[in-house]
């Protein structure tokens, strides 16, 4: 009989289930993310991240192959310029050891702690996004790696985003161009502090900016370091424009990423500091914590 | 059915490794509904609801979405599609691809009010800024696959 109903009416009884399943995952992560959301997300994931990191190791390795082959076509002219270079270099870490003395030395007058060195994991991405919605990349280590969520995500460039979702060898990270990210940031010249947020496409924008402060195209913007998960002075970007609306408590300012998140291929995960635990899991509860 | 879980896997793979190096302007096409959306004219109704669930559940997987984000609008898009598949000349190239953007548009439109019940709210803007080129790049994309399918069975033929 039950049987029979279902046959007759399969169509609507197979969207209707759909629709239904659908709707439940979506309401189970309103407020926070379940187990069965994860446990789904985890199998889905599973099953096509050994395709994708077999894919990433083939086209790693054919990448690199040519660039040693293009590399060796052009060895002489490059070593030429490298001699000169050097010899710039060598100049320029002089005046750089000349400093640092100096910097240790006033640290130690004006008695400040020595700057921070932190313990990195090294990733590769596999994925990006599959939507042009939100901004997000799948790395090649997990848990395994000692990645957790809310790990600060940097490249050499600067501040990519934060750790999302935590597996067995992969990680979410949310970059900083997702809508749903923000940012506590710092203007290096006019020490403003103020909230970067993605905006869907290639930038970002710093929104609560005190209308006193004199933000100029070209200045440099900086992670500040409050919210929790963000160590301080992380490159974020830097302003292309300003604006100001008649009326408004606040300015916001256009950045353009450091980082070049199209051509981004390994990432650097900050699982904690030399000689402390890890410091940006800090005040994430453990019940938060994957 | 093996078929389509290889089809599913290739889709996967393509839109999270190559799909932005053809991005315009961070606009990248769907590979997801052009997959359902070619399925829509070769399997029965219940079929492409089940296959759109799928698919928009890896979609939301490998995303920053949440998870049943897409399975929803793609449940619904297979369901739909099929019907109205029905009614529309497989032969002809232009209806096809007018019914592939339409669809772009509605299941777009779809997710966005999702994303906004769910106090995710998107801008009303991305509707003009995600939603209308995602679904003009997909269309243009599913007709340059159809056009090379028509090309090569043309030469099929001659040879």
């Amino acid at each position: 009989m039950l049987l029979r109903v279902f046959l007759r009416y399969r169509r609507t009884v197979i969207l209707s289930v759909a629709l239904l399943v659908s709707f439940l995952f979506m309401t189970l992560q309103v407020r926070e993310r379940g187990p069965l959301v994860d446990l789904v997300e985890r199998g889905l994931v599973l099953t096509v991240t050994p395709f994708l990191k077999l894919y990433a190791a083939v086209t790693g390795t054919g990448s690199r192959l040519w660039v040693n082959y293009v590399d060796l076509r052009n060895v002489r002219a490059e070593n030429l310029r490298l001699q000169e270079e050097a010899a710039a270099l060598r100049e320029e870490v002089r005046r750089f050891a000349e400093a640092g003395q100096e910097n240790a030395r006033l640290r130690r007058l004006l008695d400040l702690p020595e700057s921070r060195e932190f313990e990195l994991v090294t990733a590769q991405v596999i994925a990006k996004d599959t939507t042009n919605w939100f901004k997000t990349i799948l790395i090649n280590k997990g848990s395994e790696a000692a990645v957790r969520r809310n790990l600060p995500v940097i490249s050499t460039e600067g501040l990519v985003g934060r750790v999302v979702e935590v597996m067995p060898g992969t990680a979410k990270v949310q970059l900083l161009t997702d809508p749903v990210s923000s940012v506590g940031a710092l203007l290096q010249e006019q020490r403003a502090t103020g909230l970067v947020t993605g905006d869907r496409g290639q930038s970002a924008t710093v929104k609560y900016l005190p209308l006193m402060a004199e933000v100029r195209v070209g200045d440099a913007v900086l992670t500040s370091g409050m919210g929790g998960i963000f160590p301080k002075g992380i490159l974020i970007g830097t302003v292309t424009a300003i604006h100001r609306k008649s009326g408004a408590l606040f300015q916001e300012a256009a950045i353009q990423p450091s980082v070049n998140f199209g051509r981004m291929e390994e990432v650097l995960v900050i699982t904690g500091e030399r000689g402390s635990g890890p410091p940006r899991a800090r005040g994430v509860p453990p019940a938060a914590e994957r | 059915m093996i078929r389509f879980l290889l089809g599913l896997l290739l889709v996967t793979l393509l839109q999270t490794t190559l799909a932005h190096r053809v991005g315009v302007a961070g606009i990248r096409p769907d590979l997801y509904l052009l997959f359902l959306f070619f399925l829509s004219f070769r399997v029965r109704s219940e079929a492409a609801t089940a296959m759109g669930f799928l698919l928009g559940l890896y979609q939301d997987a490998f995303s920053g979405a949440p998870l049943g984000l897409h399975a929803f609008t793609l449940s619904v898009g297979g369901f739909v599609l099929t019907g109205v598949a029905e009614g529309v000349d497989a032969s002809r190239i232009f209806p096809r691809l007018v019914l592939l953007a339409l669809s772009g548009l509605a299941l777009g439109t779809l997710a966005q009010l999702l994303l906004h019940f769910f106090r995710l709210d998107p801008p009303v803007s991305a509707l003009v800024t995600v939603v209308l080129p995602t679904a003009l790049y997909t269309a243009l994309l599913g007709g340059a696959v159809l056009g090379a399918s028509r090309l090569k069975a043309a030469l099929e033929v001659r040879l």
